[in-house]
């Protein structure tokens, strides 16, 4: 008896000794991160946060097996810590049981269903890991690149964790030390318990001190080998998302630094460059990845082959992050500026400038990684602290910079497309008039671009037919600054930011119409930043409401299969996924199929984060993907609600030489489409003859 | 080494532009940005520095109205500083005038390499580095496509138009250099920065000793270019190689 409390003792301390100091030590160097300038968002999002994501596992049961495993693991390991209370009492007495529950049968049944439910869900683990074995799949394995080693053990772990409760406990059955003796709620216990017995009481009695103690040491060794691990995420994941950003790291980039020249030195440092530029939050992101690598199996850069993968990006950072900890604690200025930079040793160039910012990573991720942001910081680095970036890039942006888009045309040439429109837009010089409700923010590739002027046109007929009254800005409108941003480089971002801002205040905008939901998002949540707070909506919103209301009627001219393309800033990072669908579902003649990728789970076009000024020379073409994918539903019509996505799924469908079956058009495009050879329904509204 | 670019700061190309009615010059009232084809001599120049292990670059420009929107450009890619010559007398000045006026301003840094574009995007003449060379009796080399300085001697690849020519000679000299020549690089923001606090020295015709009598030409009078004539648009039945071949021949180009 004193032995086992003697040896129970000195593992447990020793253990908690080593686990203790690692995590003291893990803990200084995250805090030894630069300080997170985020609005705090309050102590109900992030319980919230805590109860859906943790407590209910939302995020991992978007993938019902693997979800459903690590759903009861986790609650396992949550209930069965009653098992760990019980072990610690039955080192100092045999007959322990918890106060005022310790016998109830619940308590037995809930342990040891858990232990059950946690060895089948191990089984499902292992059965995982064989099926998706990097060294079998490659790349198509989304645990490539994980540390598969220590995963193992920690599955091997996890097994011994309840074999050897379920020994102890069976043998504490059989001696008559079980708090839940002769229960059958303890099924399982009581289960081994049968096939215990007929070894006798004496061996039963030395089985039940060997597996308890057997049960501490596996439990305090994992706790060991936890916080060595990248199976940290037991303790950190809950920290990391009660931190992380809300409702999700999508939509507005995270930080809008300072540029005012009047509060900056030389010496400023834009984005990051070394690993203790990033702050204590990121520097937790990368503690807390345990590698599931679900966001490498959604990401169109690794998917298509490129070098990038947002579990890689996270684990090479974390890695460095620890192999810097002696400069990182020390704090050594002069260490520091010594230090190399990130890009390009530790972070491959074309890792950084292949990410699309598509944020289907942020989406999947279970412990809530904000990738993206980590991304553009480091390309915020690269560009303004740099000027180290691909030089094809020099032509967008100075396009930006002197002609206001990224196309190098120019705002003359912003007022063109209206010239098709047998109505007339007018056009604001001095202020918005009075009686006109929108503001229409064309965006330079509905203004410029020609497949981007068909879909501005379209818009614009299908509002003026609905009765919408909107003007436009012409040729004071320019680039909102969403590639420059994406691109990072934030100081052109803000000089056209607050360019527009100012124009935007100066004609009185309210309300905003975008159809680029670049230009949508960016000034719906990143210009609130830089002062600009306006009421902005998507043309997908606006046309359903008017299909809704009934002042927008599709007519019997189109029939066929449309397959709906989410565009990531419309969908993902805006939850704008009903809307469009609505529209077409509006159309008598159009039939909606999904692609396998729909919605959340949205697949990029590949000219997102400034991609669409980038050459592509790595892998597959991104938009080509998605193209096959589209054209694999059989549909007439692939159809989107973004200028950029247009561009990428046409060049797509010409390129697979399915031109002339296959058609890319815009959802204002099909309405339209619908109204023209057929006969519009008698309640279209008065106007309605204008057109077709 | 002390390398002198000149740079132009002209109109927006992309932006709708007008020509001043009694002079038919253009209108250059607006903001200015950096001509484009002088960023290469301001690239080329910062690298032919650093290779020569240090020296300062300086730019020379000149522009109505102090506009310095274009110099800072060229700053904050990593010039060091800049002399703009702006005078109202020197309004609608003609090619002849531009160069005395360059060339007397670049002599104050005396520079052992004069680095201009072929010609700028606005006015298209072409003729002022030349000139610029003679007032200041140097040598020049026009067309670079390359520049590399050996020694005493700058050896350049003159573009030509069958090839290029090998050209030595020695420093100092004006060379004008081709967009292509090297990539031009984007400036950083420390660059921007640095940029807004480096010297700019404003000057005056007269500061230079410049005369500014009467233009030795003006502009009598300007005409629409013609319409171009449509082309031949061929469909491809198949041979579409072919006739593009024989197109190509046709024009000797094959």
């Amino acid at each position: 008896m004193v032995g086992r409390i003697v040896i129970g003792l000195a593992i447990t301390i020793v253990c908690f000794a080593v686990a203790g100091r690692r995590f003291f030590w893990l803990s200084r160097l995250i805090r030894s991160g630069a300080p997170a300038k985020r609005p705090y968002q309050g102590l109900r999002k992030a319980a919230e946060a805590e109860v859906v994501e943790v407590a209910g596992q939302k995020k991992l049961l978007q993938w019902t097996i693997p979800g459903l495993a690590h759903f009861f693991t986790m609650w396992g390991f949550t209930v069965l810590l009653l098992t760990i209370i019980e072990a610690y009492g039955a080192l100092f007495n045999q007959n322990f049981a918890i106060p005022f529950i310790g016998h109830w049968s619940a308590v037995g049944f809930l342990e040891d269903f858990f232990s059950v439910a946690v060895l089948v869900s191990l089984l499902v683990f292992t059965g995982i890991r064989i099926k998706n074995a990097p060294a079998r799949k490659q790349r198509q394995s989304r645990f490539y690149g994980s540390h598969t080693g220590a995963a193992w053990l920690v599955l091997m772990m996890i097994a011994l964790v309840i074999i050897t409760l379920l020994i102890y406990r069976a043998a504490q059955e059989n001696t008559g030390h079980f708090p839940f003796q002769g229960d059958w709620w303890a099924f399982a216990s009581l289960g081994v318990a049968k096939v215990l017995a007929p070894l006798g009481t004496g061996v039963n009695s030395v089985i039940e001190n060997v597996a308890l103690l057997a049960n501490i040491a596996v439990i305090t060794g994992f706790l060991v080998f936890v916080s060595y691990s990248k199976h940290l995420h037991i303790f950190l994941a809950p920290i990391n998302v009660g931190t992380s950003r809300r409702p999700r790291a999508l939509g507005g980039l995270d930080k809008t630094p300072d540029m005012d020249m009047e509060n900056i030195s030389e010496d400023t440092v834009f984005g990051v460059g070394k690993i203790e530029d990033f702050t204590w939050k990121q520097m937790l992101d990368f503690s807390t990845c345990t590698e599931c690598g679900r966001c490498q199996s959604v990401c169109p850069a690794w998917t298509t082959d490129k070098p990038l993968s947002p579990k890689l990006l996270i684990m090479g950072l974390r890695d460095n992050m620890f192999a810097s900890a002696d400069r990182l604690l020390s704090k050594d200025s002069g260490e520091a500026a010594e230090a190399e930079t990130l890009v390009p040793t530790v972070i491959d160039p074309d890792v950084l400038w292949s990410c699309t910012t598509c944020g289907s990573c942020v989406e999947q991720c279970p412990v809530d990684i904000e990738h993206v942001d980590a991304i553009v910081d480091m390309r915020r680095y690269e560009v303004l602290m740099e000027s180290r970036f691909p030089q094809e890039a020099n032509l967008f942006l100075r396009n930006i910079e002197n002609q206001g888009d990224p196309w190098g045309l120019g705002g003359a040439k912003r007022l063109e497309w209206t010239e098709a429109l047998d109505f007339d837009v007018p056009v604001v010089t001095s202020s918005i008039p009075d009686g006109v409700e929108y503001l229409y923010w064309v965006g330079c590739a509905g203004a410029l671009d020609d497949r981007g002027k068909k879909q501005a046109q379209a818009t614009a007929r299908m509002l003026h037919r609905a009765g919408v009254t909107f003007a436009v800005l012409g040729p004071k409108e320019s680039c909102t600054g969403d590639p420059a941003r994406r691109f990072g480089n934030e100081y052109l971002f803000q000089e056209v930011a607050k360019a527009n801002i100012e124009t935007l205040k100066e004609v009185g905008a309210v309300k905003i119409v975008a159809t680029c939901p670049h230009c949508f998002n960016t000034i719906k949540n990143e210009y609130p930043a830089l002062g600009g707070e306006f009421e902005v909506i998507h043309h997908a919103e606006l046309l359903a409401h008017l299909v809704n209301n009934g002042k927008l009627v599709p007519g019997g001219g189109y029939s066929g299969t449309v397959t709906y393309h989410d565009p990531c800033y419309l969908g993902r990072h805006n939850r704008v996924f009903d809307e469009p669908r609505d529209v077409i579902d509006a159309i008598p003649g159009a039939k909606q199929v999904e692609m396998g990728r729909c919605r959340e789970k949205g697949f990029c076009c590949g000219a997102g984060g400034a991609r669409m000024w980038m050459e592509e020379n790595i892998g597959k073409r991104v938009n080509m993907d998605r193209t096959d994918e589209a054209l694999g539903t059989g549909a007439d019509i692939v159809s989107t609600a973004c200028p950029f996505c247009m561009i990428m799924l046409d060049d797509a469908v010409q390129a697979s030489g399915k031109g002339d079956e296959v058609r890319v058009m815009d959802i204002s495009q099909l309405v339209e489409e619908s109204l023209l050879s057929g006969s519009a329904p008698s309640s279209a509204p008065a106007n309605a003859s204008d057109d077709a | 080494m002390n390398v002198v670019v000149c740079v132009k700061q002209i109109p927006d190309p992309a932006a709708p532009q007008s020509l001043e009615p009694g002079t038919h010059t253009l209108d250059r009232s607006g903001k200015l940005i950096l001509d484009d084809s002088d960023a290469y001599g301001v690239e080329m120049a910062l690298q032919l520095a650093e290779q020569a292990g240090g020296g300062d670059v300086t730019l020379v420009s000149m522009a109505p109205n102090g506009e310095t929107s274009g110099l800072r450009t060229a700053l904050a890619m990593g010039a060091a500083s800049a002399v703009l010559v702006s005078d109202d007398a020197l309004k609608g000045a003609d090619a002849l005038t531009t160069a005395k006026v360059l060339a007397a301003a670049i002599k104050k840094s005396n520079p052992d390499l004069i680095l201009t574009a072929t010609e700028s995007s606005d006015g298209y003449t072409g003729t002022v580095p030349v000139q610029i060379a003679e007032l200041l009796g140097l040598p020049s080399i026009t067309f670079a496509k390359s520049v590399v300085i050996e020694g005493g001697n700058v050896k350049v690849q003159r573009q030509t138009e069958s090839g290029y020519d090998d050209v030595v000679a020695p420093l100092p000299l004006l060379v004008t250099v081709t967009a292509g020549v090297v990539e031009p690089r984007y400036p950083s923001f420390k660059g921007i920065m640095a940029a807004k606090s480096k010297p700019v020295e404003t000057v005056t015709a007269s500061d230079l000793g410049i005369a500014t009598g009467a233009a030795g030409q003006e502009i009598t009078s300007v005409v629409d270019a013609e319409a171009r004539a449509a082309g031949e648009i061929v469909v491809d039945d198949g041979d579409g190689a072919q006739r593009i071949v024989a197109f190509l021949e046709e024009l000797k180009l094959v």
